[in-house]
C-alpha cells in the first residue's frame, strides 16, 4: 500500500472522470491533464483511465509499503525519492518504505502519480475519480489526509524509463462560443489581444481570469448545460473557464469554448499567472486532439518495445 | 412549428434550443420526446435537458455536424411524448428551525406563513431539470404569489433537505452545501443516494408533490 505522510495542499485520486449521469446533477470531475494521466499510466503498462494521483501544488509525501513501480508526469513539483531528485516523464521502481515527496515550483501547479497496476478502489457511479464538492469517490471523497493509506498489488522492480512529454503552454486555444453577440465585434477581438491574469478565487471548478478590458453586462441565459473548456462571462466582466469539478447546467453566456487537447494546459494555470486565448476552427481542434492521439500511441508502441524483455 | 436553432458547442456538444423564456406543455413534452431519440441512438454519453435546451455529448467527436443535423430533422418531426412521470409525495416540515425564511417570504408577499405553507404544498410541481448539485431538481413553475428574487447574500450551510424557493421555481437540497434560495421547510427524505444504481430518485419529467408535515408551523 501507499501511505499518505503528509496530505500537502490538495493532493486527490482522479480517473478520467465521471460520464452518464451529468443529467443528475452530477459532475465530470477527473484529471485536469488526461495526457500526464495516459502518459503515467502508460510507462506502466496501465489502462489509459487508470485512477492516479493528482497533486495540487505539492507539499505531500507518500511512503511506498511494497516493492512496486510507479510514474510522475505533469509539472516538476520538486519531487524526490529517498531525498534523490526524480525526473517528471519518468518510471521508477521503489522498495518497501522508500518515501516520495514533493516540494513546489512557481512554475507548475499540478503533477500526477500512478503505480503499476493501479489502486484498488471501489468505484462510485463507475468512476473512481473524486467529487471534492458532493464528497464521494476516490478514497474517502475528499482529497487524501494524513494516514490515508491506497492499496496496490506489490510488484518486480523494472528499469527507470522516461521520455519527454508535451509542453504546456499558456496560449489556449478556443472555439467561438454560442453567445459571442453578447459584446461587441471589437471587444471580441480584443479578447485575444489580452493578457488574462489568473484570480486567486480559482480552483478545480473553474479558473477565473481578469484583465484591463471592461466587459461588464447585465445579460443572463436560461441555464443550459455546460461541461469544462467552456468560458462563461458573468455581469461583472471576469471570464470564467469551467474546469473539471464545474456544475453540469450555468446561467452564464458563453463567449468561448477551450479545445478539448488544450484542455490540459488548464491544470498548470496558477494564480496570479497569465495566460491568452486564440481563436481557432473546429478543423484544428479535431487535428490537435488527433495528434495527441497518435503521439500517445507511438509513445505506447515504443514503450512496449523496449521493455518486451523485462514484462 | 416550435423556433429553435441547433448548434454545436466545443467539438462534442450538441445543442438544441427553444428562443423562448419558459416552455409550453407540449414543448416541454417535445423536449422528453427528444431525450428518448437521442437515447435511442447509442451515440450520446451523456444527456443533459435543462430550462428551454437539451444538449447531448457525443461519444466521440467525428461527426457532430452529422449528428447536429440528424437531430435537428428529429426536432422538425418528432411528435410530443406523454412522458410516464412518477410521483414523489416529499414530506415536509415548513417554518420554524427547519424553514429560517418562511416569516420573512410571508412579510415579503404579505401573506401568512400559513398562506404561504398552503399555496407551495397545494400544487403539483414539474421536475424540469437537474443541476447545481448531484440530485438537485429544478421544480416548477411556483405559484406567481411565491415569486420572490434570491436571498441579496448567499449562505454558506443550507442544510441537507431543505426546502427552497427562488423566482418562478422551487428545489429541495440534496446534500448540505451554499445557497441563496430562501429556505421554508425541510423534508427527511434522502434525495440522492451515490452508492445506488439510480442515484437519484429524481427523474427529469417526474412530478413532485409537497405534503406539510403535523410539526408545520401555521
Amino acid at each position: 500500500m501507499l501511505k499518505t505522510l503528509k496530505g500537502g495542499i490538495q493532493a486527490c485520486v482522479q480517473d478520467g472522470g465521471r460520464r452518464g449521469y451529468r443529467h443528475l446533477g452530477v459532475s465530470q470531475a477527473g484529471v485536469l491533464d488526461p495526457l500526464a494521466m495516459n502518459y503515467a499510466n502508460a510507462l506502466l503498462h496501465n489502462e489509459d483511465d487508470c485512477a492516479v494521483i493528482e497533486i495540487t501544488v505539492g507539499l505531500c509525501q507518500f511512503e511506498f509499503k511494497e516493492t512496486t513501480n510507479f510514474a510522475i508526469t505533469g509539472s516538476d513539483l520538486g519531487a524526490k525519492l529517498n531525498n534523490k531528485q526524480i525526473i517528471s516523464g519518468w518510471r521508477y521502481s521503489a522498495a518497501a518504505g522508500d518515501k516520495l515527496t514533493f516540494s513546489s515550483s512557481k512554475d507548475g501547479l499540478r503533477a500526477y502519480l500512478a503505480v503499476q497496476g493501479g489502486f484498488k478502489l471501489n468505484p462510485v457511479l463507475d468512476s473512481n475519480s473524486t467529487d471534492l464538492q458532493a464528497g464521494f469517490g476516490g478514497l474517502t471523497g475528499n482529497s487524501l489526509k494524513d494516514g490515508d493509506v491506497l492499496d496496490y498489488d506489490s510488484k518486480p522492480p523494472l528499469p527507470s524509463i522516461g521520455a519527454a512529454l508535451p509542453l504546456y503552454d499558456k496560449k489556449i486555444r478556443v472555439l467561438a462560443g454560442p453567445h459571442s453577440d453578447l459584446i461587441s465585434e471589437e471587444q471580441y477581438k480584443q479578447l485575444f489581444e489580452q493578457h488574462w491574469q489568473v484570480l486567486p478565487q480559482s480552483n478545480r471548478m473553474g479558473i477565473r481570469i481578469d484583465s484591463t478590458l471592461d466587459l461588464c453586462h447585465t445579460q443572463s441565459i436560461p441555464s443550459q448545460a455546460v461541461t469544462p473548456g467552456i468560458v462563461q462571462l458573468p455581469p461583472n466582466g471576469k471570464p470564467i473557464i469551467l474546469s473539471n469539478d464545474c456544475q453540469t447546467t450555468g446561467g452564464y453566456p458563453i463567449i468561448a469554448h477551450v479545445i478539448e487537447a488544450d484542455l490540459r494546459h488548464l491544470s498548470q494555470l496558477a494564480s496570479n499567472q497569465y495566460c491568452s486565448f486564440e481563436l481557432v476552427t473546429h478543423q484544428d481542434a479535431r487535428k490537435a486532439l488527433l495528434e495527441q492521439q497518435q503521439h500517445l500511441a507511438q509513445f505506447k508502441i515504443a514503450i512496449n518495445n523496449n521493455d518486451k524483455n523485462a514484462i | 412549428m416550435t423556433n429553435n436553432k441547433t448548434y454545436i458547442l466545443g467539438e462534442r456538444a450538441l445543442v438544441i434550443e427553444i428562443a423562448q423564456t419558459t416552455l409550453s406543455q407540449q414543448q416541454q413534452n417535445k423536449l422528453f420526446a427528444m431525450h428518448t431519440w437521442m437515447r435511442q441512438k447509442k451515440v450520446f454519453i451523456d444527456i443533459v435537458p435543462a430550462k428551454t435546451t437539451i444538449t447531448g455529448y457525443l461519444m466521440h467527436s467525428q461527426d457532430p455536424d452529422y449528428w447536429l443535423q440528424k437531430m435537428q430533422d428529429a426536432w422538425d418531426n418528432i411528435e410530443p411524448e406523454q412522458y410516464q412521470p412518477r410521483t414523489h409525495k416529499i414530506i415536509t416540515q415548513y417554518g420554524g428551525e427547519t424553514g429560517p425564511d418562511l416569516v420573512e417570504v410571508a412579510n415579503l408577499l404579505e401573506l401568512s406563513p400559513s398562506q404561504v405553507i398552503e399555496l407551495h404544498s397545494s400544487q403539483a410541481y414539474l421536475v424540469k431539470f437537474l443541476g447545481f448539485l448531484p440530485g438537485f431538481a429544478y421544480l416548477g413553475d411556483l405559484d406567481k404569489q411565491l415569486h420572490l428574487p434570491r436571498l441579496a447574500s448567499p449562505r454558506t450551510h443550507v442544510p441537507r433537505g431543505s426546502v427552497a424557493i427562488a423566482q418562478d421555481l422551487t428545489a429541495i437540497y440534496p446534500s448540505e452545501s451554499p445557497g441563496g434560495w430562501r429556505l421554508i421547510g425541510q423534508t427527511n427524505m434522502v434525495l440522492f443516494d451515490h452508492h445506488s444504481k439510480t442515484p437519484s430518485i429524481f427523474q427529469p419529467g417526474d412530478i413532485v408533490k409537497f405534503i406539510p408535515s403535523k410539526e408545520s408551523i401555521c
